[in-house]
């Protein structure tokens, strides 16, 4: 990446710090050559305390660190995927206080005080949470990446009450890539579900 | 035949073997492993198309904390493979990253980082800067194709005189852009050397013997030092089978720190660093007589490649496929592009000329005012191969097509466009066929028996989401007898026994052999011990006895058991180990073999916005005998998802005067969502071809989207009237 090719985590940090930039002149602008340096400071860490599928994590999270990254990288819980980590693909869908929400796009410091849960939360112990159960009997995946994710979205879809017809589902399933295209059991899941 | 409805038709809560770990996210794909002391790896890619890279700034980002080391072409560890130009030619992959100080395509690794932490390598990957001498560069692949010189792709039939008087003929060109496979998991590898000359490798890719053969020969060391593990891979679609340069980054990069290494590519760099379907040109013409048959065809294709490498997707093999053509004519070209290698994505060149031929058949069904359907099967070669003159083993192509016909309705079709108006919306219906020739490649499985009577039935093959596993096991317990849920699969690990990539269908169709095989092998060596204990055993057949969850029986008498307890006890096995391998043969002398698919697409167009909802959609494909019909259905229906953002929507968007990529990641680059398909409906011919291999199944995932594109945009002409050759066919082109 050169200099003028900001990544995404670049943005979120520093769209405060560029709007009262732009608010500057010229001059003064040109002091922040190397803006990089001044919105996205050296390593910052800090101490949180998260909850995840009812468990207390007690962690030093790098600043900069998404609930994703978090997931994945730092506590051992992989089934939350990434796709894209830009938010374009829901593999990473997980419930935080019970709505899906991408956690790609969710820094681990915005989730203190939350109760996030994951795919790895969704089972009673032994008994699969029921959208589990019609995912393998509707087949609803191929190669299984987008499906921890699917199913987080399956099951607030349900929940949000937009399972009326296949269209319905088809549209606020959307969100959710499936590259292997298994959509056709994805819906057959969902309303299974639903009509129980 | 059976019409699949891909929910609830096996005994439910059945699923697939590996399902459990699917859906609780415990199964663990390439990135995922717990490796103590990993360290992560993020690639900074070159900002210039084409020239010499002078020098790599990472000043800046050695300081950023957590860094580790940046490895660039300067300072790398030379791998004995890459170490000169013949060397790197024969390693056959093409990018030797960072061996090369010459820049082939925006978007090339120029420096890995190595940091402690995701973020910190991230961000000082930010850091590094590259210091080029420009050179110059060509990404218009229609500029570029112009200079391109065509040459013959086989031996010509007949000769062009021979139709120059076809009562009706077509003459027309096709275009489709580049596409990206974009499997929903990223490529990714953790690469960890376990002594000098021993490296553990989990990576994401399509088949652990090619992965651990390549990397072996780039580092000089022999195969079996290298240990891969693909237990889990999120897709490919063909991305998985080749090496890339992040496996082999991350590999130079663990030596060098002596730590394990994971580097997972970002979603933009998945656009340029694991391959993608070139550009294509194609223009064909057909000609038929009054009746509609086919008297002569010229078909003349090209795709793009790289400037490093070239890459011939050989477009115009499906038309030596699919129908009798007397005269006929091939003939391809390579266009050199600033852009990385392509490699095979799904139905590979037939795909591709499967669209330009299925259009052309459309286009010639209005001329002669002839109903497509009628059309193909006066034409279809199902009595032989039309190339190669060998009898088909099986070819069920007709069939194909009259059950597609019924299913979808097609009496009701109008002959004409423009004929089913509903304010600004127009409907019609298309049709197109499909074709691949059927491999076999060579494959082993092994067999594991505890005294408990399960099994575990085993193969290095991958399992990148088609059933592979769960097929196996379907196999294992029609030839044995052993309950399913006696039955584990293991796959996908460099130590099992050997097998071929998975790739261009032949997966099931090569290791079912092997699983056949081996459970039979099972048999007769349960039954040689049974003899011991029991005379009535003696030598017998395979078929002649079955198994069961506790022991071996006579097929004739079944409660003549011999437990394996028995057997364990008596001759003091600890488990019975067993492995068996298969592959083509003699067969192939004397048949040919394809799988085929029909397609139909009954769509809705808007005309004022350009919108195309597709309705209804049919594929009915033959398939050998459908070892587990609900995955297999699931496969055909992901595979014609992936053919409606092939016709409708995907697309590489190429800057050619920046000279790289634009729009690359999910936003930018739309392939079919929830919303954008119908349910989609699947049968199956589902009648074993009992020449390829002992199971009877040919493969599907190529036959399921091949075809798709042409039905689609012939059904888009059977709604408006406008005949669209370019894909993908955007709203813009629909209004244009
Ligand atoms: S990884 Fe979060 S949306 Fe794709
Ligand atoms: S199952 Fe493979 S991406 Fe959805």
């Amino acid at each position: 990446m050169t200099k003028h090719q900001y990544s995404r985590r670049f943005f979120l940090r520093s769209s405060v710090a560029f709007t009262a930039l732009a608010a500057l002149p010229a001059g003064v602008k040109a002091f922040y050559v190397d803006v990089e340096n001044v919105v996205l400071p050296p390593k910052q860490t800090l101490p949180l305390k998260i909850k995840v599928n009812k468990r207390e994590y007690e962690v030093l999270a790098d600043s900069r660190t998404t609930l994703l990254d978090l997931l994945r990288e730092n506590l051992g819980l992989t089934g939350s995927k990434k796709g894209c980590d830009h938010g374009q693909c829901g593999a990473c869908t997980v419930h935080i206080n019970g709505e899906r929400v991408l956690s790609c796009l969710t820094l681990a410091a915005m989730v203190p005080g939350q109760e996030v849960t994951t795919i790895e939360g969704l089972a009673e112990g032994n008994e699969l949470h029921p959208m589990q159960q019609a995912f393998i009997e509707c087949d609803g995946f191929q190669c299984g990446y987008c499906t921890p994710g699917q199913i987080m979205a399956a099951v607030a879809c349900v929940k949000e009450g937009r399972t009326g017809s296949v269209e319905e589902i088809k549209e606020f399933m959307s969100g959710n890539l499936c590259r292997c295209g298994a959509y056709n059991g994805i819906v057959q899941s969902i309303q299974k579900v639903a009509a129980q | 035949m059976k019409i699949i409805d891909t929910c609830g038709a096996p005994p439910p809560a059945d699923g697939r073997v590996e399902a459990r770990e699917k859906v609780t996210g415990s199964g663990k794909y390439a990135a995922e492993y717990p490796v103590e002391e990993v360290c992560y790896g993020v690639f900074a890619v070159s900002t210039l198309a084409a020239g010499k890279l002078k020098s790599v700034k990472v000043e800046k980002a050695k300081e950023a904390e957590g860094v580790i080391e940046i490895l660039t072409h300067l300072n790398k560890p030379v791998v004995s493979g890459f170490s000169d130009e013949t060397k790197i030619r024969e390693s056959r992959l093409g990018l030797a990253v960072f061996h090369t100080d010459r820049i082939f395509f925006k978007g090339q690794p120029i420096a890995l980082v190595v940091a402690r932490t995701l973020e910190e390598a991230t961000y000082a990957a930010s850091l590094v800067e590259g210091e080029y001498e420009a050179g110059p560069f060509e990404l218009d692949f229609d500029k570029a194709r112009r200079k391109a010189t065509l040459a013959s792709t086989g031996r010509e039939k007949g000769s062009p005189e021979a139709w120059s008087q076809a009562a009706a003929t077509v003459e027309a060109e096709y275009t489709i852009a580049a596409e990206i496979h974009n499997p929903m998991e990223m490529h990714a590898t953790i690469a960890h050397w376990v002594a000098a000359d021993r490296l553990k490798l989990y990576d994401k890719n399509q088949g652990v013997n090619n992965v651990q053969r390549t990397v072996g020969r780039v580092f000089e060391i022999p195969a079996e030092n290298i240990e891969v593990f693909s237990e889990f891979v999120g897709g490919g679609f063909g991305s998985g089978l080749r090496v890339w340069s992040n496996t082999l980054a991350a590999a130079m990069a663990a030596k060098m720190v002596k730590r394990p290494v994971k580097l997972m590519l970002t979603r933009p760099q998945m656009f340029m660093l694991t391959g993608y379907r070139p550009a294509s040109w194609q223009k064909v013409k057909l000609g038929a007589d009054r009746e509609g048959r086919f008297l002569g065809g010229w078909h003349q294709a090209m795709n793009g490649t790289s400037t490093y490498e070239d890459f011939n997707e050989w477009i115009t093999g499906v038309t030596r496929l699919i129908y009798h053509i007397p005269n006929l004519k091939t003939e391809g070209a390579l266009v050199p592009l600033n852009l990385s290698t392509p490699t095979w994505m799904r139905g590979p060149g037939d795909c591709t000329g499967d669209f330009a031929i299925e259009s052309a058949i459309d286009e010639l069904s209005y001329v002669l005012n002839m109903d497509p359907v009628a059309l193909r099967l006066k034409n279809t070669a199902i009595d032989k191969h039309p190339n190669n003159g060998l009898p088909w083993s099986t070819n069920y192509m007709n069939e194909c097509i009259e059950t597609g016909a019924r299913m979808i309705g097609w009496e009701k079709r109008p002959s004409k466009p423009l004929q089913l108006l509903e304010g600004d919306w127009a409907t019609g219906y298309g049709m197109a066929v499909g074709a691949w020739n059927a491999g076999r490649g060579y494959a082993s499985a092994g067999i594991v028996m505890q005294k408990d009577g399960s099994v575990s039935v085993r193969t290095a093959m991958t399992d990148i989401g088609t059933g592979t596993g769960t097929g196996m096991r379907n196999i294992a317990h029609e030839v044995t007898g052993i309950p399913k849920n006696r039955i584990t699969i293991e796959l996908g690990h460099s130590s099992l026994p050997a097998a071929p990539s998975q790739g261009g269908s032949t997966g099931l169709s090569s290791v079912s052999g092997a699983v056949v095989a081996v459970s039979n092998d099972l048999k007769t060596r349960l039954a040689e011990y049974a003899a011991g204990i029991n005379p009535a055993f003696q030598g017998l057949k395979a078929d002649e006895v079955q198994l069961t969850d506790k022991g071996i029986a006579l097929k004739t008498n079944p409660g003549a058991v011999v437990s394996y307890h028995q057997i364990w006890e008596k001759n003091d096995l600890k488990s019975l180990e067993l492995e068996a391998s298969s592959g083509p043969g003699e067969e192939r002398q004397k048949f040919a073999f394809c799988s085929t698919s029909a397609h139909f697409a009954k769509l809705r167009v808007n005309r004022r916005t350009g919108r195309v909802k597709v309705e209804k959609y049919v594929c009915v494909a033959d398939g050998g005998k459908i070892i587990n019909a609900q995955a297999a259905a699931n496969q055909m229906s992901g595979a014609v998802t992936g053919g409606i953002g092939m016709a409708l929507m995907e697309e590489m968007l190429i800057d050619a005067r920046v000279g790289g990529l634009i729009a690359n990641d999910l936003a930018g680059y739309h392939f079919a969502v929830n919303a954008d398909t119908p349910v989609i409906e699947v049968a199956f011919i589902n009648k074993p071809d009992v020449n390829i291999n002992p199971s009877g199944a040919k493969g599907l995932g190529e036959v399921g989207i091949i075809g798709v594109a042409a039905a689609i945009t012939n059904a888009i002409y059977n709604a408006t009237g406008k005949r669209l050759r370019d894909l993908p066919v955007t709203p813009d082109k629909i209004i244009a």
